[in-house]
């Protein structure tokens, strides 16, 4: 256990193979650096993420939280720097990976002119997954009633309550939430907290980045982000 | 599910958006139709000079609607970030350029067949004289269109990209698809059609060279 006062040894605890053995961790990021023109996102960034964690990602806007969320799903390529993900290389295993994880962001992804049934089943079918699974998923997160409306006239809370049943279509092993409960009501965010809680439950890996300081109750651990750098939460709240 | 299967899913859900929000009858139609409509009324009333110009006037109105088309199915995919989801499926991504070229060559096959008909009654252009032959020229030539179309759309959604840089893409490369398909166009309608059949080659090869190329290039192109 690294000691409180120690913000170095604080650190360790996020690198590679910090004082751990086994099998390949759900995520491994070596000095990760992403740059979009010549402004850095992501500055060196070492991160060890074991399976079966819930790992809380905190910081300010423009901290780097949905580029490195974004390197992790393979969304976006790392400028410099080398990475795993259930230990296939981020870009030579990217379709496995892909096919491992799901990505929920801060857009939802979704074709306004389709109702929420037909984006869903539209999923399935790039996924290969069981179609079946679009009504009870969709039932879960209360949208059944309009499951065959255009998108189009959804509000914002229930494009995002969409977009988080497309987590529940796929059970990935490894589930990327980027501002999950923005634009949710109370009922809804509990929803994303029992997504979090089940993935953890079967198995499956969880990072969250958010600003919101009243969920993370299901982690298991929390980073702080600003400037593009990883720091400890412990190590914020000692500065 | 295969990478056909795939590019067929994707294909019926551009046309299911296009049949919703109606783009092509609403937007892209009444500009082809206008643009012929000027070109017939400025070139007067001789119809011989009509007949002449009929099919380059056919086929620049099916290459401008055809930008319109493509702009469209790729704007249907930058909305919401959908695109970022076809991105992150497991998929062959060949399968994304195949099934948007099918779901616009159906789009532009229906434009064409109005389009057509306008012709036929303001240009007075003989269709029946050898049918096959137009309707492969506008198979073909659409194919052609679509292909070049798929490949660079996508490349106007991509952040960091402008979007005047398709039609700067797109234009000079579907030339050889304009010529042909005047060509062709013309020996089908007022020339001997037994001669269009170099330029249907033409537009064939065009169509296996610019599949086969975006098939394998398209990955790079999207990838960040």
């Amino acid at each position: 256990m690294a000691s409180l006062t120690d913000p170095d040894a604080l650190l360790d605890e996020h690198k590679p193979d910090a004082g751990r053995t086994g099998a390949a961790p759900a995520v491994q990021l070596r000095a990760i650096t992403r740059v979009f023109g010549v402004a850095p996102a992501l500055v060196r960034v070492d991160l060890r993420v074991e399976a079966g964690e819930v790992l809380l990602l905190r910081g300010p806007n423009g901290a780097g939280k949905s580029t490195l969320l974004g390197v992790i799903a393979t969304a976006i390529s790392p400028t410099y720097g080398s990475g795993t993900v259930f230990g296939l290389d981020l870009v030579a295993g990217r379709d496995e990976i892909r096919r491992r994880s799901e990505l929920v962001g801060h857009r939802t992804r979704l074709y306004e002119d389709l109702s929420a049934t037909e984006n869903l089943r539209f999923v399935c079918a790039l996924h290969g997954a069981d179609e079946r699974r679009v009504d009870p998923a969709l039932e879960r997160v209360g949208l059944a009633p309009v499951a065959g409306d255009r998108v189009r006239g959804y509000s914002q809370g229930m494009r995002q309550r969409v977009a988080l049943a497309r987590a529940f279509l796929r059970s990935p092993d490894l589930l990327l939430l980027d501002e999950p409960y923005a634009g949710l009501d109370d009922p809804a965010k509990d929803l994303v907290d029992e997504e979090i809680r089940a993935t953890r439950a079967r198995g499956g890996t969880v990072i969250v980045a958010t600003h919101d300081p009243t969920r993370g109750s299901a982690a298991t651990r929390s980073l702080y982000m600003d400037g593009g750098r990883l720091l400890p939460e412990l190590r914020r709240a000692a500065r | 599910m295969s990478a056909l299967g795939q590019a067929l899913a994707i294909a019926k859900k551009d046309l299911r958006i296009e049949v919703r929000g109606r783009h092509v009858a609403g937007t892209i139609l009444p500009f082809a139709g206008t643009l012929l409509i000027a070109f017939g009324l400025s070139l007067g009333p001789g119809r011989s000079l009509l007949r002449q110009t009929a099919p380059g006037l056919l086929w620049l109105a099916v290459l401008f609607a055809s930008v319109l088309a493509f702009r469209q199915a790729y704007q249907a995919e930058g909305e919401d970030g959908a695109f970022e989801s076809l991105i992150l499926a497991p998929i062959d991504k060949a399968s994304v350029f195949l099934g948007k070229a099918a779901a616009v060559v159906v789009e532009l096959l229906a434009l064409e067949a109005v389009v057509v008909g306008l012709v036929v009654v303001l240009f007075d252009l003989p269709v029946g004289h050898a049918p096959v032959v137009l309707a492969g020229a506008f198979v073909l030539g659409t194919i052609g269109l679509a292909v070049v179309g798929s490949l660079f759309g996508a490349l106007a959604e991509m952040p960091r990209t402008r979007e005047a840089i398709f039609p700067l893409l797109v234009l000079p490369l579907c030339t050889p698809v304009l010529v042909a398909g005047v060509k062709a166009t013309e020996l089908a309608t007022t020339g001997p059609a037994g001669q269009a059949g170099s330029w249907l080659g033409l537009l064939l090869a065009f169509d296996v060279v610019v599949t086969g190329v975006g098939s394998l290039l398209f990955v790079y192109l999207v990838e960040d």
